[in-house]
């Protein structure tokens, strides 16, 4: 051993350092050493922390795989949903100018035209319903399989009247291969079934199944002079995305001009991305709260777990380990381990991914792919590794304060040295899940509310546990007996892990009872037919002198009439003062052309229906007088389309006749209900004259009662058509139970890695109390106080802790509702009172098992193993 | 070097609140090597305290304490754990063994820490010499205290230190158990020609050592020399 004398020499202070050889992390094999032996026997006690990161790194992984295949999926099969590259629509004949240029196109072209109408079978069962029929001529889809019985039945299209049925069709009405059916003047054969047709999916086939022809037969089966509503569609085969681009580009004139509407792949990939948009806002959520529900479990199992170790590291500084090599043993064991439970996250996401399609697949219209999305699998590794990494070196790094004096006195504090290390991974912790936040929501605004509130917790959790222990210090009450005495000082006494136990219940019960919140408000959204009266019948077509003969036979077999809504077809012609000619040519007031041209179903009444709220101006309910402006309410989010304001005049064409109206109130409507809802209401008194008809909304009970009614209402009442929703209404029903089954199955999860997490302090805490309570039992304290004390203690702790929790996630849920998902708060309250009651009952139970030691052996056993 | 610990005007004293108490009152002695020392006194008057300031455990308010010639005041705390791994060895009055590693696992420790290898044979002969040859593989929890003690001994002089410090280390023991872990510490300690400090309130056990330091309320009172070697 050299010792070099560093010059100062001052009185009789020598300033001497010690050459000793370097030892780091990785040439120091003591420490590899001792993490082994140490860990071996530990195993039970890490095994809370590495829990935490299998289950935070496995719900990650399995949330980002889905993300990522689903995503995938949608994009490389964007192209078969839509069928073509391009195509264009329009709910009239194409103009001349318009059929010139698609025949000027180079591209292989297909047209079709979609209308509604009803078919009779003309099988032994018979029948009629409401379908979808598609005349075609050409070979759309260019993209995507078709599935028909026989394979080759959509060629047999062109060689005769024949026609092929959607599944659903033939199986409702056991249509089958050579039976007939009825469209308007002409029958057709059916020669085929399709049971898988690129662009439609279950729920749309449901609400309309098709019927294809080919387009020749379409004149004659007079359908066409009805002056129902038709789509007819020209689609186009390029083959690239660019060459799509391009054509696009020569048709835009023409769409414009004649306002037709068209589709690329690429809007097919953004509806698509829309469409769930809100189950990857709540799936990235879930990703976040795993995260830091990972993160928590990780400090808050290391930290109480360097707790233990204090005499274990007391000795070994004393027998000569420098401040380093302590922290290393540990540091070494935590990494490890967080390699291995990130392995096994990684695993078990794999796992849980392969289960989601299998739940839901069918519901989706593109085939979600099971592939291990290896960018998941890698991120999943790497955070595991990250987190373990910092959020272990917090706690571990109060090894290094250790002072190795307590090998002589036990019960003395650590040194609370700074270090610049430590400074650098407290801000490591915070910058850490700060990036993930707003990488994972790809919004840096929502990252860093998400950041901020998670903080914002954090402190206010701190700081109701220091409000807890000052007052029960300050306030405590003497005069009680010592079972509850003594479990209420036991939060304030030394040693006490109030603040961590407060800190991680807390932030636990937060994030889940947010989660729970936000799942129950995105159920509500989803389960927006949920309610039991719902209309599932709606009769439409009704004459103003039917109104009262129909509500009648609704009435005489039983069933209610829950809407019966006038309705009158409009267009706009003026709005404020400028004509809809002018207002399309100016377009620097971006105000879309289809809102400008379409046809405005609207009708009148006095007040609001239930899905429907007044958020601007006034309701006027009535017209006295002939000459008395005319009020009307808009719906909100068209105000915002058609840049009107209260006040503004809007001319109304209603079929020839003008009307001056003036824009009276805005509301808010849930469109969501199935309802008849409307852009735009009228006040009575003005409308009643006008060419109308009536739309019937009611719910009807057993099938046979229905089909019944239907059969007396088509014979009585030939123009009035019936859609029964009921079967829309079940298959909906059973593709939205799915959905909330995966957002269940997917927040439980995260559910049960915060009880993890929770159980884990929990239990941990154990170690701290064992050694008191054995004394108290020497002190000869009876197994029941001991229990009782343990269960105050806890019941106090998990009370307050969780109680905080949810008054945060109360914040937290409102928040999230209105800026992130943009859907309504729905709190749930009896959802909130469970997990209070569940992570207070859970607590005390977890407690309660901790005594069992104690209680259980003789003080002497358990005094000589915890000495 | 003669003199292996060297304690002058050693002032230790802590501070609650505007509350100073001064435990160790400038207290000074040298010990040579190879002699046998014990440090008595009432519980209290301060012997602990001492054996942590001598053993670079804790810094003193004021003085020195050199150890083998080297100031422990100047050093970094983990300059002084080196210290203590090349030349001190400890006896606790509660054994303090590793719980989660094995008895001869805890033998190895001081010297596998100062990176040597091939400890295995060497280790297994000092714990025959404890008489634990039967043990070794027994984890701490699995040996009753004077076993755990011994286990400790084994421990503390198989890094050859040069000087021993023992707070107590009887005081955990029934006096059967005590007698023989004492004359097993003195013999191992003969057989070594350690330096041993032994702090004890117990007079009988301070009776085996050369000479006698004798504390009371943080001051040395009397330093009695029993035995001239
Ligand atoms: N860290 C400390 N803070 C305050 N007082 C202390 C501390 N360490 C020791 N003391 C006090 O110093 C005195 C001497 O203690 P100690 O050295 O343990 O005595 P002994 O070992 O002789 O029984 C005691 O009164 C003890 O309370
Ligand atoms: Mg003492």
């Amino acid at each position: 051993m050299q010792i070099n004398n560093y010059g100062s020499y001052s009185g009789m202070e020598y300033i001497i350092k010690i050459k000793k050889p370097r030892k780091t992390l990785f040439n120091d094999k003591w420490v590899w050493r001792m993490a082994w032996l140490d860990a071996r026997h530990n195993l039970t006690r890490l095994f809370l922390f590495i829990s935490s990161i299998i289950i935070g790194i496995g719900a990650l992984v399995a949330i980002d795989s889905f993300n990522t295949n689903l995503q995938e999926d949608i994009n490389t099969n964007a192209k078969a949903l839509l069928g073509a590259d391009l195509n264009v629509r329009s709910n009239k004949v194409f103009e001349e100018e318009t059929l010139a240029l698609f025949d000027s196109i180079e591209y292989e072209q297909a047209m079709d035209v979609r209308f509604a109408s009803m078919v009779l079978f003309l099988t032994p069962q018979g029948g009629t319903r409401l379908v979808q029929v598609v005349a075609s001529e050409g070979n759309y889809p260019f993209y995507g399989n078709i599935e028909t019985l026989p394979d080759d039945a959509m060629e047999s299209l062109t060689q005769g009247r024949f026609a092929i049925v959607d599944e659903s069709l033939a199986m409702q009405f056991e249509v089958s291969y050579d039976d007939s059916i009825k469209l308007g003047n002409l029958s057709f054969i059916v020669k085929g079934i399709v049971s898988s047709m690129p662009g439609t999916n279950v729920v749309a086939a449901t609400f309309a199944p098709s019927i294809y022809i080919s387009l020749e037969y379409l004149e004659q089966t007079g359908l066409i002079q009805y002056g129902s509503r038709y789509s007819y569609r020209r689609y186009f085969k390029t083959g690239t995305t660019e060459q799509a681009d391009l054509l696009e580009k020569r048709l835009l004139p023409v769409i414009k001009k004649y306002s037709y509407s068209h589709s690329t792949v690429e809007d097919e990939k953004e509806n698509m991305g829309e469409a769930f948009e809100n189950l990857y806002r709540f799936f990235n959520l879930l990703g976040f709260v795993a995260l830091i529900l990972g993160c928590i479990g990780v400090a808050s199992s290391i930290h109480i777990y360097v707790q233990q170790k204090k005499s274990f590291i007391a000795v070994l500084r004393c027998i000569g380990a420098s401040a380093w090599q302590s922290f290393n043993i540990f540091f070494i064991q935590s990494m490890v381990l967080g390699l291995l439970g990130s392995i096994a996250g990684v695993l078990l996401g794999i796992g849980i991914q392969h289960l989601v399609p299998v739940m839901f697949g069918k519901y989706i219209p593109v085939e979600i792919s099971v592939g291990i999305a290896w960018g998941a699998v890698l991120k999943g590794l790497l955070l595991g590794i990250f987190i373990s990494g910092i959020f272990s070196f917090l706690p571990l790094s109060d090894i290094r304060n250790i002072p190795p004096l307590s090998v002589l006195r036990s019960d003395l504090n650590n040194d609370n040295k700074f270090s610049r290390m430590k400074l650098l991974v407290i801000l490591l912790a915070i910058l850490f899940p700060w990036v993930f936040a707003v990488i994972q929501t790809q919004s840096i605004r929502n990252g860093t509310v998400f950041m901020g509130a998670l903080l914002g917790s954090f402190i206010v959790l701190t700081l109701v546990a220091k409000l807890i222990i000052f007052l029960a210090r300050k306030f405590f009450p003497t005069g009680w007996s010592f079972v509850w005495r003594q479990s209420l000082s036991n939060l304030f006494r030394p040693q006490n892990q109030t603040t961590v136990l407060v800190v991680v219940i807390g932030l636990g019960t937060f994030l889940v009872s947010t989660l729970l919140l936000i799942q129950h408000a995105l159920l509500n959204q989803v389960e927006f037919m949920g309610s039991e009266e719902r209309s599932n019948t709606v009769l439409f077509d009704i004459q103003p002198y039917q109104k009262q003969g129909v509500s009648d036979l609704v009435r005489t077999y039983q069933f209610p009439v829950q809407q019966l809504v006038p309705i009158v077809s409009t267009r706009l012609s003026k709005i404020r003062g400028k004509t809809i000619s002018e207002i399309q040519k100016d377009t620097s007031d971006h105000i879309p052309n289809w809102s400008l041209t379409r046809e405005y179903r609207i009708t009148y009444r006095d007040s609001l229906i239930e899905s429907e709220k007044i958020v601007k101006g006034k309701m006027i309910s009535e017209v006295a007088q002939p000459n008395d402006t005319i009020w009307v309410s808009i719906s909100e989010n068209m105000a915002e389309t058609l840049h009107v304001d209260i006040g503004d005049e809007v001319i109304f064409d209603v079929q020839g006749v003008p009307i001056t109206t003036y824009i009276g109130s805005f509301r808010e409507v849930d469109w969501q209900r199935i309802q008849t809802n409307f852009i735009f209401v009228f006040p009575k008194g003005v409308l009643e004259e006008a060419p109308q008809f009536y739309v019937l909304m009611t719910r009807t009970e057993s099938k046979a009662k229905s089909a019944a009614f239907q059969q007396e209402l088509v014979t009585k009442f030939p123009n009035v058509s019936v859609i029964d929703l009921r079967l829309i209404l079940q298959t909906i029903d059973q593709f939205m139970d799915k959905v909330a089954y995966v957002i269940q199955f997917m927040a439980l999860f995260s559910i049960v890695t915060g009880l993890i997490v929770l159980a884990g302090a929990v239990i941990n805490n154990k170690y701290v109390r064992l050694k008191e309570n054995v004394l108290l039992r020497t002190l000869g304290a009876v197994k029941k106080q001991i229990v009782q004390m343990t269960l105050l203690e806890y019941g106090y702790l998990g009370l307050f802790a969780g109680l905080t929790g949810i008054v945060l996630s109360l914040l937290g849920a409102w928040g999230l509702t209105r800026m992130f998902f943009e859907i309504k708060f729905v709190p749930d309250y009896i959802g909130l009172l469970a997990i209070w009651l569940s992570v207070t009952f859970l607590t005390i139970i977890i407690g309660w098992i901790n005594t069992r030691d104690v209680i259980n052996k003789s003080p002497l056993e358990v005094l000589r193993k915890e000495v | 070097m003669d003199q292996i610990l060297e304690v002058n005007d050693l002032t230790k004293s802590f501070f609650s609140g505007e509350n100073k108490l001064t435990v160790l009152d400038t207290i000074s002695f040298s010990i040579n090597q190879q002699d046998t020392i014990s440090v008595v006194g009432p519980s209290g008057s301060g012997k602990t305290t001492l054996l942590g300031l001598c053993a670079g455990l804790d810094l003193p308010s004021s003085g020195s304490v050199s150890l083998a010639g080297i100031k422990l005041n100047a050093l970094s705390e983990d300059d002084r754990a080196y210290i203590r791994n090349r030349y001190v060895g400890f006896i606790f009055q509660n054994f303090q063994l590793l719980p989660t590693i094995t008895a001869l696992e805890n033998v190895m420790i001081p010297l596998e820490l100062r990176g040597e290898k091939g400890l295995v044979p060497k280790a297994r002969e000092i714990l025959d010499r404890v008489g634990l040859g039967e043990r070794m593989d027994h984890y701490p929890l699995q040996l009753s205290g004077g076993e755990q003690q011994r286990v400790a001994i084994a421990r503390a002089f198989f890094s050859s230190p040069k000087i021993m410090f023992a707070d107590e280390p009887t005081g955990n023991l029934d006096e059967e158990t005590a007698n023989k872990v004492t004359s097993l510490l003195f013999d191992i300690n003969r057989e070594e020609g350690t330096t041993l400090v032994l702090v004890t309130h117990n007079m009988e056990l301070a009776a085996h050592t050369d000479r006698i330091l004798q504390l009371k309320g943080g001051k040395l009172i009397a330093d009695k020399q029993l035995r001239v070697v």
